[in-house]
């Protein structure tokens, strides 16, 4: 019945008045997310199958090359992982590596693991902080104590697929002024519950097409702190990381700064476990999206301003964040008021049809993106297409709603400086002395 | 009433109620007459070594003697020191403390007349003359720490028992203590160099990667601000500490910055590092090697246990044949005796087979437990072993001491007697020498069994060879 009906209201409807009833769709996200996203993948996929004797040509450079790469894994209680982490790095195609793990003051057993590791020579270097100092000092440790020419992170609690750290190197032998270069997220445990599964979903979308989007426009803005591969001659000249949180997008971001490209590479892939729980994401989501604003809005203010450093690709890639990310979170406000104040009566229709129209959308996006990432998706990714049609629901209302909150928060309270992430030691010089 | 009795008077005048005796003659004296052997220690070294003659003769009378020194001073090292009975402090024209010494050591020298046919005894196992020393003193034999000996601890009385040589006393301890005969208490844990026992061993940090001891140690600086992460040195800037990266100046640790850990790195090959390995070497010999592999020790203070006292006092028997008797079952030497002459007549009588009479000699197991401490038991069980394997059920066996054995091999010519003699020879060393490195001087004997034979001529002629 209210099918039929939300159909007729649909199909009655002239073009003027669609698009003022449907206008985040049409005008906003069909264009940014679906049709963009469908052209682009399909040149990128077009230009890779002229490429493959390139790509194969940086493959042989790497291998005659040779150079060590270090594996930083950077963490805090991350013991338990570590001795499977380390099993996969072993099995890497590509051998001549250093792993190098730094303990940032754990106060469990992970010193006893990784010490028992080390002594087995299953990673090259243990470096144990007594004093936790955050993410970043961390990271900044291991590369101190590293010597690899390339410096590739990864997150303790993921692992790597077989042929990942060759992969993410292609790119630095493909064109010698890339500077740093993205592996793709993966969902480890897509089948431990029903949210892991509308995340593997999320994944597949909003990283492996949609890193892989931006990276083709020149405005990826994001380098996953789970796997992404580094020139150590940048980061040190950039002396490592900064103050999370979000470092990862801040360091992504200084190194477009200096004037280097930054891609992603789809088929680097790196599995990683996502909360289980919709309350776990919400903390998790809450902690990302705050630090959206802060770095972006508060540290990298310069990239908006005309000034003599200013480049238009940074400009879009922090643009475009913003708008889509902040602006485009708030349209939705609008939107809900413009519809229950001058359109209540056909409130339900309006809904429904929203609801189809994005899961139409979903769906030929999970297509786009399985033309793209076949080659290296399991078999059980194929069957998260069943979990589509309730896609909508957990990215259009749920995770929105995390996210406002997460918006306002940080606009009002400057929240994030007093975050979990570091230490309060840490936490009240960055507020002092507001960086 | 016993008197102190000073040993080699040299140009001493030695009052009335005192004896003197060179130390040549120290045996001659009757045991119920001294009281304790007083040794002048004006010139140290030339004292320690008439001490050490005492402890090492063979007589309980003369080396179970309390000894006390005579113008002792600081000068000798504290091992040697304590390892007297007691001093006398106002020289020998002290008639009171004279005395006071001589009943002081009473109990001593009553424990020494006890012992069977203590002036004509002789004693030549060392592990034995330690039980005595300790049983006879009836006190705690602490360990004192000592640089003139590899072992880095001596017991001071007994330590001239082992003057000679520079080691043994601790294996002899622990020997004793696995026997049962002595227990002993937790004072301290050492390390030993497994290959040349010396005390003396170099801990030290070294690279894990080449083994290197040039190491440096840097602290890791954290600067809060930019999450900067580097040693102390690469901060340092003249006297004040400035941040790399972000070029601020550090004030306060704790406020600005901390230290969160250590890092060595190696001169040597560069490897940078929180965990060194250690590594050890030793002083006398030498050699170095990871501290698992060297050896530990428990450093205990001694006392005589019950079954010590009475073996003390009545002998020890002889350790090795009494494990080798709960194997074998040996028989007493008169019944041996006894079988020996049964089993001649019945060979006479029916003169169809032949037996054969085995001597066997291993004379120097008793240096196997002064090597071995408290593990020659073992020993001794696999070398039980051995002898079982070689010898049959029918065979009578005795034990006349640690080291001589005897076996009637019955209705066993010579020349199999021989071949089981050898096979037994075969086990041993490959026991011994190939396991242990030790060379036993085994010698033996074979005789058939006859009549005519006087048996205990032929195994005295044996034990003179
Ligand atoms: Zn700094
Ligand atoms: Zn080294
Ligand atoms: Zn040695």
């Amino acid at each position: 019945m209210i099918f039929e009906n939300a159909l007729d209201f649909f199909l009655r409807m002239d073009t003027a008045k669609m698009l003022a009833y449907f206008w985040p769709f049409f005008l906003l996200d069909m264009t940014r997310y679906l049709l963009l996203d469908v052209v682009v993948i399909s040149i990128y996929s077009v230009k890779n199958w002229f490429q493959r004797d390139k790509i194969e040509r940086a493959r042989r450079q790497l291998y005659s090359e040779k150079p060590l790469v270090s594996l930083i894994i950077p963490g805090k209680n991350e013991g338990k992982h570590i001795p499977r982490l380390a099993e996969s790095l072993a099995r890497q195609t590509y051998k001549n590596i250093e792993i190098v793990i730094v303990d940032d003051g754990s106060d469990d057993d992970t010193e006893e693991i990784c010490r028992k590791l080390e002594q087995e020579g299953k990673i090259d270097r243990f470096i144990r902080n007594e004093v936790r100092g955050g993410k970043a000092s961390a990271a900044n440790t291991a590369m101190r104590f590293s010597h690899g020419k390339y410096i590739v992170h990864i997150d303790a609690d993921s692992h790597l697929a077989f042929d990942s750290v060759e992969t993410i190197l292609l790119p630095f032998y493909m064109d010698p002024n890339i500077g740093a270069v993205g592996g793709d997220v993966r969902v480890a445990n897509t089948g431990d519950a029903f949210v892991t599964r509308l995340q593997g979903i999320e994944y597949m979308k909003a990283i492996s097409t949609g890193r892989t989007v931006s990276s083709e426009l020149g405005i990826l803005r994001i380098i996953a702190g789970a796997h992404g591969a580094f020139r150590r001659d940048i980061l040190n000249r950039l002396h490592g990381w900064d103050v999370g949180p979000g470092l990862d997008g801040d360091i992504t971001l200084k190194i477009r700064k200096l004037g280097f490209r930054v891609v992603h590479e789809p088929h680097a892939v790196c599995y990683t476990n996502v909360p289980k729980t919709f309350r776990a994401l919400a903390k998790q989501r809450f902690r990302w999206d705050r630090s959206m604003v802060r770095f972006r809005v508060r540290k990298h203010r310069d990239i908006l301003l005309m000034n003599s450093n200013f480049s238009i690709l940074n400009f879009l890639a922090s643009a475009e964040n913003i708008f889509f990310n902040l602006v485009l979170d708030f349209k939705w406000w609008i939107y809900i008021i413009q519809i229950v104040l001058f359109n209540p009566s056909v409130l339900e229709y309006i809904f429904l049809i929203n609801l189809i129209l994005y899961m139409l959308a979903n769906y030929l996006e999970f297509l786009v993106a399985c033309a793209l990432l076949h080659s290296s998706m399991r078999r059980r990714d194929f069957f998260l297409v069943l979990y589509i049609p309730l896609v909508p629901i957990y990215t259009g209302i749920y995770l929105r709603i995390v996210r406002t909150y997460a918006y306002i928060m940080e606009f009002l309270h400057g929240a994030s400086y007093m975050d979990k992430w570091n230490p309060w030691k840490v936490s009240r010089v960055v507020k002092r002395e507001k960086l | 009433m016993r008197k102190p009795c000073l040993v080699g008077k040299d140009k001493q005048v030695v009052p009335e109620d005192v004896l003197s005796i060179e130390l040549t003659m120290i045996e001659s004296l009757d045991s119920q007459d001294v009281s304790c052997w007083i040794v002048d220690m004006s010139d140290w070294r030339k004292g320690w070594q008439k001490i050490a003659a005492i402890r090492e003769h063979l007589s309980p009378k003369v080396y179970l003697r309390p000894v006390v020194y005579l113008h002792a001073d600081n000068s000798m090292p504290a091992e040697i020191s304590k390892a007297a009975d007691g001093q006398l402090a106002h020289g020998l024209d002290n008639s009171k403390g004279l005395d006071e010494l001589s009943s002081r050591f009473e109990a001593t020298n009553q424990w020494i007349d006890h012992l069977p046919d203590p002036n004509a005894a002789v004693d030549a196992n060392i592990a034995f003359k330690v039980l005595r020393l300790i049983a006879s003193r009836n006190n705690v034999q602490e360990p004192v720490t000592t640089v003139r000996r590899k072992s880095g601890y001596v017991y001071p009385i007994l330590e001239p028992l082992f003057s000679k040589r520079d080691e043994g006393a601790l294996e002899t301890l622990e020997f004793l203590e696995a026997q049962k005969l002595i227990s002993g208490d937790f004072v301290s844990k050492a390390h030993f160099c497994s290959s040349c026992s010396s005390a003396f061993i170099n801990f030290k940090e070294a690279c894990p990667q080449c083994g290197s001891d040039d190491l440096n140690v840097d602290e890791l600086v954290h600067h809060f601000r930019c999450a900067h992460m580097a040693v102390m040195s690469d901060f340092k800037r003249g006297s004040s500490m400035v941040c790399p990266k972000c070029d601020r100046e550090l004030h306060h640790i704790g406020v600005d910055y901390d230290k969160p850990s250590i890092m060595y790195s190696c001169n040597h090959c560069s490897h940078g590092f929180q965990e060194p390995s250690i590594m050890t070497t030793c002083y006398n010999c030498g050699r170095s090697t990871e501290p698992e592999n060297q050896h530990t020790r428990l450093i205990r203070a001694y006392s005589i246990s019950a079954i010590g006292q009475n073996a003390a006092s009545y002998g020890m028997e002889a350790l090795f044949s009494k494990i080798l008797d709960s194997e074998l079952q040996l028989c007493s030497f008169d019944a041996f005796r006894d079988f020996y002459r049964v089993e001649a007549a019945r060979i006479k009588r029916y003169k169809k087979s032949e037996s054969s009479l085995v001597m066997i000699a291993l004379r120097d197991i008793d240096k196997l437990y002064v090597r071995l401490g408290g593990r020659a038991t073992e020993v001794f069980a696999e070398l039980s072993t051995v002898f079982r394997t070689v010898l049959r059920l029918s065979d009578v066996i005795t034990a006349r001491n640690e080291s001589i054995f005897f076996v009637i091999m019955t209705e066993t010519s010579t020349t199999y007697a021989e071949r089981a003699v050898e096979r037994l020879h075969e086990g041993i060393i490959e026991l011994l020498t190939n396991n242990l490195d030790f060379d036993p001087d085994m010698s033996s004997l074979i005789k058939p069994i006859t009549v005519d034979m006087d048996l205990d001529q032929t195994l005295e002629a044996f034990l003179q060879s």
